[in-house]
């Protein structure tokens, strides 16, 4: 990265903020400086303070003490509008588009500049020419036409961003920005990111990913429990360091479990030639009992999809399966659910949990109809097994009775593992099990996975966080654009393996020969 | 519960006040007629609010309702335009075909994906239609039919009037029943998941089509008994029996708890929701003001019959007002602990105030 010349006054500088709201202070006294084409990381564990900090200066809160100024002059929010008009942007983890609506009506949002307020005419011709310039500055190749429910999670970021330059915004906030891509499209992000960082707009990163915050970031700033814990400098920071300083001690055993030599080669699920709806072919694999089988691949590669067809969300078109060797063929969760494969889905809020009702509840929701006597429902039996899913896990919460919406992340996903772990599981599902939980949150999830395959059950693991394919399966599985690709060993696994079979690449290892009929399969081995 | 107790409240406090400008308020007759109101709309009321709960709505249920009505006139009826079979068949006829209402409707909504609003809109206007078909668009009359006992007789009579009447007697059987599978039951639980979270419902097994569609064959059922208890008390069927009921039996159950984005209410909710709204009916009548006028002669100020819907509407208007302003001062509260340190009470993620109101 050329370095980018930087004027003396820092572009952004937050001093002394402090948040308080009843009963906790949220933030103390934290400082943040940001110059001008400065990549700048904000890290921290869930709850360290990122959120706040940066809806402070976004605008949408504002702090009870301390100061922020731009370009060495003061400067207070009301609103968010204020913000932005300071040339300050945020972009949200979820991502803020409608989806509905198609390019160009996304990145004018809000901003139409039509003469006349709510009753002026739209300048469709003028805008799209804009909405052209905008996406190509952020290397997307699209119609502006194109409406964003056809975007990928990728596409949708680059809307966002493009939507940040229109309004020429100066300073841009992402948060966790690569946590719905992978690969390829990560590199994409990175590739603007460093483009923007030229074009001497400041950028501040928060990212639980450290492998990417150690190539993006200049600086590294982190936040522990509402303080600033303080700053390295690309140079200067190490992965150890950093989480020793988000979890304020040193990491004493190995973030990732040791992969214990699990020998079985009993299969335990066999897919052959399936065809999940919208893939172009057929897929075959084999999981074997006790294994933890990655699927690594691109958002978009299909991934989420083979996993629903697995677990009869949405039927297989064609194929077979077989389970613990009988034929297993489900056309609803529940016919997968009793035959013992369960889907901890990617998207816990929408498809994994019923957010207002409690802990209990949601532990014994896929089972409570066996507990229940004629159809009454035994709150003792439902207790205990809530209780003994919270102790097992570990989850934190004041009690059984908490509505799980209240819960942070990692406890979440916890809820979501006890809720199959009170049942038989034979093949578990875990479609990005560790997304947006922070890191010890994480290192608990990766060692009851362990544990459970060391079990006897089989894992199917869905990541787009390279470090963890990689340091949790026993072989990975890669997808590109809804085929399968190939199958690593164990000892194969590296880095660059799996992203050059992930993006496509023919003469990859571990790659499958394509069969004359263009079917791409993964035999057992 | 919290909402649910400030309605009952309100409700006691409402009764208190009519009892004080008017004290024919708790005459034997005034009480047992009220009672008979309350009962015959809770008891759909009550069939509603599992729709409600899933995060459907019915609004064919006041035509329901009619139709039920219209159907044992035309086979049981022994005056003009009667055919004259036995009572029972008229009734059974007439609960068969809400059920079968209550089938069709719900599985153009589980099977072929329509919105419950369209389909029951349709269901709604096409019933009503049948109803003026089957009356020939004129009224039969029940009569001196024995079906007329249903509506004016009951338990513990003082003088003529019983002190607890027929449907307030179905009412509790359907109320124990309704709270029973709500609250104590694997049905219960999911027709609460589904309004929770739809997904994450069918995502853990549960077959979401079949719940569904029981609530809705739930929800014309109880119209169905609705229909027959109004059917003995007005007497005269005709097709304009039952209209525009659905929306009486929406606003009980919102004004009792239900949320229309599902997944909140329960039975006791209902039940004082469905009180609500005939006491206040009840009331614009009965609310009067005695005062002496400049000329020393003493006056009765009344309410103006007028202002009827004036006031039912307005009482649902605040009624959810003060409801929204509650949440939104809770939302607030929670948006402001959302930067606190510890992640087990951090981030909330939308979950509804009332997160665990279900019975646990």
């Amino acid at each position: 990265m050329s370095e980018v010349p930087q004027s003396e006054t820092p572009l952004l500088r937050m001093r002394g903020i402090t948040k308080r709201f009843p009963g906790v202070v949220a933030l103390q006294g934290v400082s943040l400086s940001l110059k001008a084409g400065e990549v700048l990381a904000l890290m921290g564990e869930n709850g360290a303070g990122k959120s706040t900090l940066m809806k402070i200066l976004g605008g949408v809160q504002p702090p009870d003490e301390g100061e922020i100024e731009i370009d060495g002059k003061p400067v207070a929010f009301d609103g968010v509008k204020d913000s932005k008009g300071s040339g300050i942007a945020l972009i949200h983890q979820e991502l803020m588009l409608a989806p509905n609506l198609d390019i160009t009506s996304n990145i004018f949002l809000g901003n139409e500049g039509a003469k006349g307020g709510l009753f002026g005419p739209l300048n469709r011709p003028k805008m799209n020419a804009r909405a052209t310039e905008l996406i190509a500055r952020v290397g997307l190749r699209l119609p502006v036409t194109t409406q964003v429910s056809r975007l990928t999670a990728g596409q949708m970021q680059m809307v966002e961003i493009a939507k940040a330059l229109l309004t020429k915004a100066r300073i841009i906030i992402m948060d966790e920005p690569t946590s719905s891509l992978a690969g390829a499209e990560s590199e994409q992000l990175f590739k603007i990111i460093r483009q923007l960082k030229a074009d001497g707009i400041g950028i501040i990163y928060i990212s639980h990913r450290m492998q990417e915050v150690m190539d993006l970031a200049d600086r590294i700033t982190v936040l522990r429990d509402g303080r600033y814990v303080g700053d390295l400098h690309r140079a200067e920071a190490t992965h150890d360091k950093v989480v020793a300083m988000m979890v304020g001690r040193e990491l004493s055993n190995h973030y990732f479990p040791e992969k214990r030599e699990r020998t079985s080669t009993e299969p335990m699920l066999e897919v052959k030639d399936l065809i999940v709806p919208g893939a172009p072919d057929r897929a075959s694999f084999t999981a074997r009992k006790g294994e933890i089988l990655g699927f690594a691949g691109l958002i978009g590669a299909g991934r989420t999809e083979l996993m629903e067809a697995i677990f009869g969300v949405t039927p297989a078109l064609a194929g077979s399966m077989k389970l613990d060797g009988r034929p297993y063929a489900p056309h609803e969760p529940r016919q997968a659910i009793d035959a013992g494969v369960y889907l901890a889905p990617e998207d816990r809020k929408r498809h994994g949990l019923v957010l207002p009702m409690s802990v209990a509840q949601n532990t014994s929701l896929p089972n409570v109809s066996s507990y229940a006597a004629f159809g009454w429902l035994d709150r003792k039996t439902e207790q205990e097994v809530a209780e003994n899913g919270v102790k097992r896990l570990r989850t934190k919460t004041p009690s059984i009775k908490q509505a799980v919406g209240n819960l942070s992340g990692g406890n979440q996903q916890k809820v979501v593992l006890a809720k199959w772990l009170a049942m038989a599981p034979k093949v578990l599902i875990l479609d990005e099990p560790t997304r947006g939980i922070d890191v010890g949150a994480k290192a608990e999830i990766y060692r009851h996975m362990a544990d459970l395959a060391e079990q006897g059950i089989t894992i199917l693991m869905v990541s787009s966080d390279m470090e963890e394919t990689i340091g949790m399966s026993d072989r990975v599985v890669v997808m590109h654009e809804r085929k399968l690709k190939g199958v690593l060993e164990r000892h194969e696994l590296t880095q660059l393996a799996i992203a050059d079979l992930m993006t496509g690449n023919p003469e990859a290892r571990g790659s499958l020969a394509p069969k004359a009929t263009g079917e791409s399969n993964v035999a057992a081995s | 519960m919290r909402r649910e107790l400030g309605m009952l409240i309100a409700l006691v406090l409402m009764c208190i006040a009519l009892w004080t400008s008017n004290s024919d308020f708790l005459s034997a007759s005034n009480v047992v007629n009220t009672t008979r109101q309350v009962s015959m709309l809770g008891i759909f009321a009550i069939g509603i609010a599992f729709v409600i709960i899933t995060g459907g709505i019915d609004l064919s249920i006041g035509s329901v309702v009619g139709l039920t009505g219209v159907i044992i006139a035309r086979l049981s009826s022994t005056q003009t335009g009667g055919l004259g079979y036995p009572l029972w068949v008229g009734v059974t006829v007439a609960l068969l075909a809400a059920v079968i209402v209550g089938v069709l409707q719900g599985l153009l909504i589980t099977r072929l994906k329509l919105q419950p609003f369209i389909v029951t809109l349709g269901g709604m206007l096409l019933l009503r239609g049948v109803s003026q078909t089957i009356v020939d668009g004129g009224v039969i009359s029940m009569g001196d039919s024995p079906l007329l006992n249903l509506a004016s007789g009951g338990l513990l009579h003082i003088g003529r009037d019983p002190l607890i009447g027929w449907p307030l007697v179905i009412f509790g059987a359907v109320a124990a029943v309704g709270a029973y599978v709500l609250h104590y039951t694997v049905l219960g639980r999911y027709i609460y998941a589904i309004g929770g979270n739809r997904d994450a419902a069918r995502y853990s097994g549960i077959n979401v089509n079949r719940v569904e569609l029981l609530t809705y064959v739930i929800s014309a059922g109880t119209a169905g008994i609705a229909g027959i208890c109004y059917a003995a008390y007005i007497g005269q069927m005709s097709q304009q029996v039952g209209v525009a009921y659905e929306l009486y039996a929406i606003a009980a159950a919102v004004l009792g708890g239900c949320s229309l984005r599902g997944g909140e209410g329960t039975i006791f909710g209902i039940l004082i929701g469905a009180s609500m709204m005939r006491v206040i009916d009840n009331g614009i009548n009965m609310f009067q003001v005695q005062y002496t006028d400049p000329d020393g002669i003493r006056r009765i100020w009344r309410l103006n019959p007028n202002w009827n819907w004036i006031i039912v509407g307005a009482v649902i208007l605040v009624a959810v007002i003060l409801d929204q302003v509650v949440h939104m001062v809770q939302a607030a509260r929670r948006l402001k602990e959302a930067g606190q340190p510890k992640p087990a009470s951090g981030p909330p993620s939308g979950a509804p105030p009332e997160a665990a109101k279900s019975p646990v």
